[in-house]
């Protein structure tokens, strides 16, 4: 309430003044910041984005110089969670978790060009696929804020959520699908009066769940993304506390069947030809690969600890095991193990986005302050330091594996 | 807020002072814009201030590791220098992220559980009855038998990648194996364990791992079947077979744990190497006394676009009077989501000739089971001595997952002993398992 109060009586006061509204981030401490006008990105698919929890801004990266093009600084304590550019290439946008706060970022100049109040600790977020709607998920706040690129305003939040941490839209943009990992159901929004259509339920609770009231009651874990197939036909959802991965026809919004995973699977992740679905599960250490076409578990592979992230690149799985350090590989031709990759000693790595050309990866190593880039088909790997302060994930337009965790 | 209500009445006076002064030369306002824009400069920066400060937690600090480069002098540098060499340090970093109060009680319990020694517990009950269906009378006949068994296990983080572990187990009460006297135990919780109704020590071994975690090495008082001749179907009395014919092969030749040292090599490529010392003899002089030396490759396949199948093949010497070896092979492949072959072969030096033993059978979960955690399995084992005695085995059993920490498993099994210049015996049994692991 304070920041909102006094960032209300400066804007007041500039516009007083009759100066254009600068940017909120006027980090004096910063080497790149952005400045008025100037173009600072003229390709957006060129530009690695960075969320520094930490530091508290998004730095953006060239993918071809490896150097940094610039940073927007959001403010103390605003502790953004995930980055996302728009599908027009216009705008790119980011949750302040501890400012409760949208973000939007002129992709060109990388101004900070309005800061939007929404729901508690927002995280995860979607675009419709045409870049009207930006869907920013509270899981606080039980709830989704939808904001007009158009008017660059907020105008609804959706209720009725558990927990909401992912988004996915159809590719016709009509519906959205929310998984809430509060709750063991897929909610089906309208995306065109961004109201709560139906929820989906993956499978009740086993029945003998009443004699483990601990596990049951003291946390839930439930649906955290529904993943679309390619064709947009189905829908992967994985239920951390069940070990299952209901699969939903979008069509008639219903479940269509389940299939029996590891234990405490994290999220599914489709693969980019669409053959197959991978799921980490933490509680036993492996990953099972669903086959898309039978809708049964291919492979159950051994993998390590605290897994959080799957990217697809030169035909091989690679697997993020968090507090490891390492990286699984995985051939997704044989559906084998493919090695292991050290990424650092007493590191943890987050997340990782995958270049649009399949080719490279680029992972946050949060401990190091670093980038790792990847070279998917050699496995070789480069780090790029002092990117910002605990990098949080990555984002790469047109990637088909930005994700977040 | 008595900070916030100053901030607010100078941006009140700055407002009155720009209205105030708007109207006379061009120069004046010029200037009086670039003083209103400095001091706005400056309120933005307290406002920053404030923003940082405003905070109901203390400042987060993190300690991180740190490369940097030093000289003769000692002077550190953040980049690589002409006489400067690269070293590790540490040093504590500020950043500003704002956390709740229950975040930071969970880091401290979470910090506070890493330091620990872990404990566990797995306790089991198991009530066998026999009936004898064939052969000369014996005393197992219609006698029950219950054994407990509790296993308390401790593991602690000694080092960087390397860890304690011991296991403490107790086993108290009585098995059939005493009175069916067959060439393998039908109750596999007491074997390789000596001692009845007193504390023994089961494991007790440090473990650490090198080249980049490739190499793991376990030294200590060591039961070398966990490291060799696995089985993903049939390798854990607590939850799946029952009878020690199909959770070991008995051609590994290990009588008891002891002490001994395991190197395992996996690079996560699918292959994996084993390598094996233990002594198995609790009666061992020294530590060159019954040395069993046992190695195995492990491989992951998908034969006919399967699911995944692990192969192993294991070799074992030992230094005993006898100078036995044997070989052996282990198997275990899934043939769709909830079905899982298995299979073992041994061939070892006997009295007189070659021991063979076999071993087959079938593991059903998901979708083959009346709860979604359950499992059952279905198995054969043939244990075929140079000496002409001979024990066919079969077992089934359903293991029941009442809770995450509570089983019960039922278990049939059917034994017949062959021995030369005897009759052939059988023997019918029941068992009930109660097994708790927390």
């Amino acid at each position: 309430m304070l920041t909102g109060k006094c960032t209300t009586v400066l804007m007041s006061l500039m516009l007083t003044l009759g100066a254009s509204p600068l940017p909120a981030a006027t980090d004096m401490a910063m080497t790149s910041a952005p400045s008025d006008g100037k173009v600072l990105v003229s390709d957006p698919t060129q530009v690695l984005m960075i969320v520094n929890r930490d530091s508290n801004e998004i730095a953006f990266m060239d993918l071809k110089s490896k150097q940094m093009v610039g940073r927007t600084f959001l403010g103390n304590n605003v502790n953004p969670h995930m980055v996302m550019m728009s599908p027009d290439g216009r705008y790119v946008v980011t949750g302040g978790t501890r400012a409760n706060k949208a973000f939007i970022i002129d992709a060109r100049t990388l101004q900070l060009v309005k800061t939007i109040p929404v729901d508690m600790a927002p995280e995860h977020l979607a675009f419709s696929p045409d870049s009207r709607w930006y869907y920013q998920g509270n899981p606080d706040g039980d709830s989704i804020s939808v904001i007009d690129m158009n008017s660059l305003t907020k105008v609804k939040t959706i209720a009725g959520l558990a927990e909401p941490l992912n988004v996915t839209f159809l590719p016709d943009g009509s519906k959205a699908y929310v998984g809430n990992y509060g709750a063991h159901w897929v909610g089906v929004i309208d995306a065109k009066r961004h109201e709560l259509l139906k929820r989906i339920q993956i499978a009740p609770a086993q029945s003998r769940s009443g004699l483990d009231p601990e596990r049951y009651l003291g946390e839930i874990k439930g649906i955290n993304i529904a993943a679309l197939t390619n064709d947009g036909r189905y829908l992967y959802a994985a239920d951390s506390d069940l070990g299952l991965v209901g699969v939903i026809d979008t069509r008639e919004d219903k479940l269509v069947t389940t299939i029996r995973v590891g234990a405490d699977p994290w999220r599914v992740y489709m693969s980019h030809d669409g053959k197959y679905a991978i799921t980490p599960n933490n509680g036993d250490e492996t990953i099972s690969i669903i086959d898309v076409q039978k809708n049964q578990v291919a492979a159950t592979l051994d993998a390590g600890p605290d897994m959080t992230g799957v990217n697809y690149a030169a035909g091989k799985a690679f697997v993020i095991s968090s507090t490891s350090g390492f990286i699984y590989v995985y051939d997704m031709q044989t559906l084998k193990p493919a090695g292991r990759m050290k990424i650092g000693t007493n590191v943890q790595i987050e997340t990782a986005t995958t270049d649009a050309g399949d080719s490279t990866l680029y992972l946050a190593d949060s401990t190091e302050n670093a980038v790792v880039i990847i070279d998917a088909k050699t496995q070789s790997i480069e780090k790029i330091r002092n990117v910002g302060q605990y990098p949080w994930g990555t984002h790469v337009m047109d990637s088909k594996d930005n994700y977040c965790h | 807020m008595a900070r916030v209500q100053a901030l607010e009445a100078r941006l009140k006076q700055l407002e009155s002072e720009k209205s105030s002064t708007s109207s006379p030369t061009m120069q004046n306002s010029e200037s009086v814009s670039q003083a209103l824009l400095n001091r706005l400069e400056a309120l933005d920066q307290r406002l920053a201030d404030l923003e940082a400060n405003a905070v109901l937690s203390e400042p987060e600090t993190r300690v991180k590791q740190k490369e940097v480069w030093i000289d003769k002098g000692g002077n550190e540098y953040d980049e690589p220098k002409p006489g400067t060499k690269q070293v590790l340090t540490y040093q504590r970093e500020r950043v500003f992220r704002r956390q709740t109060i229950s975040e930071k009680v969970e880091e401290a319990l979470a910090d506070s559980d890493a330091k620990k020694v872990t404990l566990g517990v797995d306790a089991s009950s198991i009530t066998q009855g026999v009936f004898q269906t064939s052969g000369d009378t014996s005393e197992a006949d219609g006698q029950t038998y219950q054994l407990a068994s509790a296993d308390l296990l401790f593991a602690a983080r000694l080092a960087q990648y390397t860890t304690f572990f011991a296991d403490v187990v107790g086993l108290s009460g009585t098995t059939p194996d005493t009175e069916v006297q067959g060439l393998t135990l039908l109750n596999g919780y007491s074997a390789r364990l000596v001692e009845q109704n007193e504390l023994d020590l089961r494991e007790a071994s440090i473990r650490t791992e090198l080249f980049n975690q490739r190499l793991a090495l376990t030294f200590g008082r060591l039961d070398l079947t966990n490291f060799f001749d696995r089985n993903a179907a049939a390798n854990d009395e607590t939850t799946q077979f029952l009878s020690d014919a199909l959770v070991n092969n008995p051609l590994l030749g290990l009588s008891s744990n002891g002490s001994g040292i395991a190197a395992v090599y996996d690079a996560k490529n699918g292959v994996n190497f084993r390598l094996g010392f233990q002594q198995s003899d609790t009666d061992a002089k020294n530590l060159s006394d019954s040395l069993f030396t046992l190695a195995e490759v492990g491989y992951l396949a998908r034969p006919f676009s399967l699911p995944e199948g692990n192969y192993r093949v294991w070799y074992r010497r030992d230094n005993t009077d006898t100078q036995n070896d044997a070989f052996g092979l282990s198997f275990d492949q899934k043939l769709n989501p909830g079905l899982t072959a298995f299979a073992r072969y041994g061939n070892g030096k006997g009295d007189g000739g070659r021991d063979r033993f076999y071993s087959a059978g079938l593991e059903f979960e998901y979708g083959w089971v009346f709860n979604p955690l359950d499992t059952w399995g279905v198995g054969l084992a043939t244990i075929d001595l140079a000496t002409d005695q001979k024990e066919d085995l079969a077992e089934l059993y359903y293991n029941f997952h009442l809770a995450e920490k509570l089983r019960i498993s039922l278990n049939l099994q059917y034994i017949t002993e062959s021995s030369p210049g005897l009759r052939d015996s059988s023997f019918l049994l029941t068992g009930l398992r109660l097994q708790a692991s927390f």
